[in-house]
């Protein structure tokens, strides 16, 4: 009866030491952070997510996915008059903006821009999805939160961490989906 | 006749038109760019910048310079003091007297300041990077060898791996995302490459499109700029964790270092 006491309250100690602490190693690396300077320091900052997709290399094991989506798809925020497509010349601008969308870093667009990166899928003539609602909001969402459907991929949150506003997402949906889109010329 | 000069206008006209698209389909070969820069520079200049940097670093390297008005000639690399062939093969490396993992440009600074008397403060950036390119141009396409065995270089390893891999910024980077997931892909350019690959083995290098000399800690800090993480001071933790761990994966891969110092783009 006494051993069952001691054992339980050992585990109880154990889960409390390595939930509230950071391992050593984790202290480690924080100190070098911080050596690299204050301003270092504060950019490299963070979030939960971002902090899970770094302690598995990129890769989330099974079991973390569910709730990992969850989280991001409650970040996602939408125009206040719900028209997911916008401008699409405004689109092409914020699209190509390395300050901005920085889209071209790593996908084709226009099959006219020379240069585009390859790190993505290629997206000339990604219109011919159509522009049904289903259609328009899974762009809209990707380009608003890529995590909120692939945790953990290069691509970047760009609404999330407010590159793009609820609007100018819009824009560059409308930028991939319009019809009138040069992304969508006929060739 | 008439007939005739129509026809031949139109077929000019036809390849003209080809040839303006095939320009426009044509995508410039980074590396063959390159190549071709760095003729024209030893067409007009005969000298390439690159070596000008390590001509003004051996000046600076053999110049009575500091408090104590001595050279760097008994800087020890980690082969001895002076002993500058192939000395950057094996930076990082653990040195005893400073008691910490040292890189290429850390190790310069450690000698200016030990060796020569200079304070921190007094050191100038340029100093160290003519510096750096003259002991890296020792180092010109010699193999990698950077092993680490020291417990200090096993943590500094490990410290780097987990930089790494350390997503951050509005941009949610981190370094492994695009070298090693995407590796052999194009940002922009810009071919993307692995540690394992190479990546690493061509700094310091004159940067043509930036007309600047680059070394290893230049290069990593161009890299989070342009992630919009706020680069890590110059000889600091981080930047030596990353060099250690990119140049000891390199290793691994078997590669050699380029032309040192380097040039690209």
């Amino acid at each position: 009866m006494k051993t069952r006491y001691f054992v339980g309250l050992l585990a109880m100690l154990l889960v409390g030491l390595t939930l509230s602490q950071q391992g050593p190693f984790q202290q480690r690396v924080q100190q070098a952070i911080n050596s690299g300077g204050s301003k270092f320091a504060e950019t490299m900052k963070q979030d939960r997510d971002q902090a899970l997709c770094s302690q598995y290399r990129d890769k989330l094991p099974p079991e973390e996915v569910g709730a990992f989506l969850e989280r991001q798809r409650a970040l996602i925020k939408y125009p206040a008059d719900g028209k997911l497509m916008g401008d699409w010349k405004q689109g092409e601008a914020l699209f190509t903006n390395p300050r901005k969308g920085n889209c071209y870093a790593c996908h084709t667009g226009d099959p006219k821009e020379a240069g585009a990166g390859r790190m993505g899928p290629g997206l000339v003539g990604y219109g011919q999805r159509g522009t049904s609602e289903a259609v328009v909001k899974y762009t809209y969402d990707k380009i608003y939160n890529a995590w909120a459907s692939m945790p953990c991929s290069l691509m970047y949150r760009a609404g999330h961490h407010g590159i793009l506003t609820p609007e100018e997402t819009a824009h560059v949906t409308a930028f991939l989906l319009d019809p009138a889109s040069p992304v969508n010329a006929k060739r | 006749m008439r007939n005739r000069s129509l026809w031949i206008g139109f077929l000019l006209a036809l390849g003209l038109g080809l040839s303006i698209a095939l320009t426009q389909q044509q995508e410039v070969d980074p590396y063959k760019e390159a190549e071709r820069q760095r003729e024209l520079f030893r067409q007009t200049a005969g000298i390439l910048p690159g070596e000008l940097y390590a001509a003004q670093g051996e000046e600076l390297f053999g110049q009575k310079r500091g408090s104590k008005n001595v050279s760097l000639e008994a800087c020890d690399f980690g082969l001895g003091p002076g002993k500058l062939e192939g000395a950057l093969t094996q930076l990082p490396r653990y040195f005893a007297d400073t008691r910490r993992v040292e890189d290429l440009e850390t190790r310069i600074v450690s000698c200016m300041v030990n060796l020569q008397g200079f304070k921190p403060e007094e050191i100038k950036r340029d100093d160290v990077k003519a510096l750096t390119a003259f002991v890296a141009s020792k180092s010109s396409e010699m193999p990698i060898n950077v092993v680490p065995k020291t417990s200090q270089e096993i943590a500094m390893y490990n410290l780097g791996r987990e930089l790494w891999y350390h997503r951050a910024g509005d941009r949610d980077m981190n370094c492994a995302i695009c070298h090693d997931s995407y590796a052999g892909g194009k940002v922009r350019l810009s071919p993307v490459r692995s540690p394992r690959q190479g990546l690493s083995n061509e700094w310091p290098a004159y940067r043509f499109e930036a007309d600047k000399l680059y070394t290893l800690q230049d290069r990593i800090a161009f890299c989070y700029e342009s992630v919009s993480i706020h680069p890590p001071d110059h000889y600091s933790e981080p930047m030596i964790a990353l060099s250690i761990y990119m140049l000891t994966e390199a290793t691994k891969g078997k590669n050699k270092f380029t032309e040192l110092p380097g040039f690209t783009r």
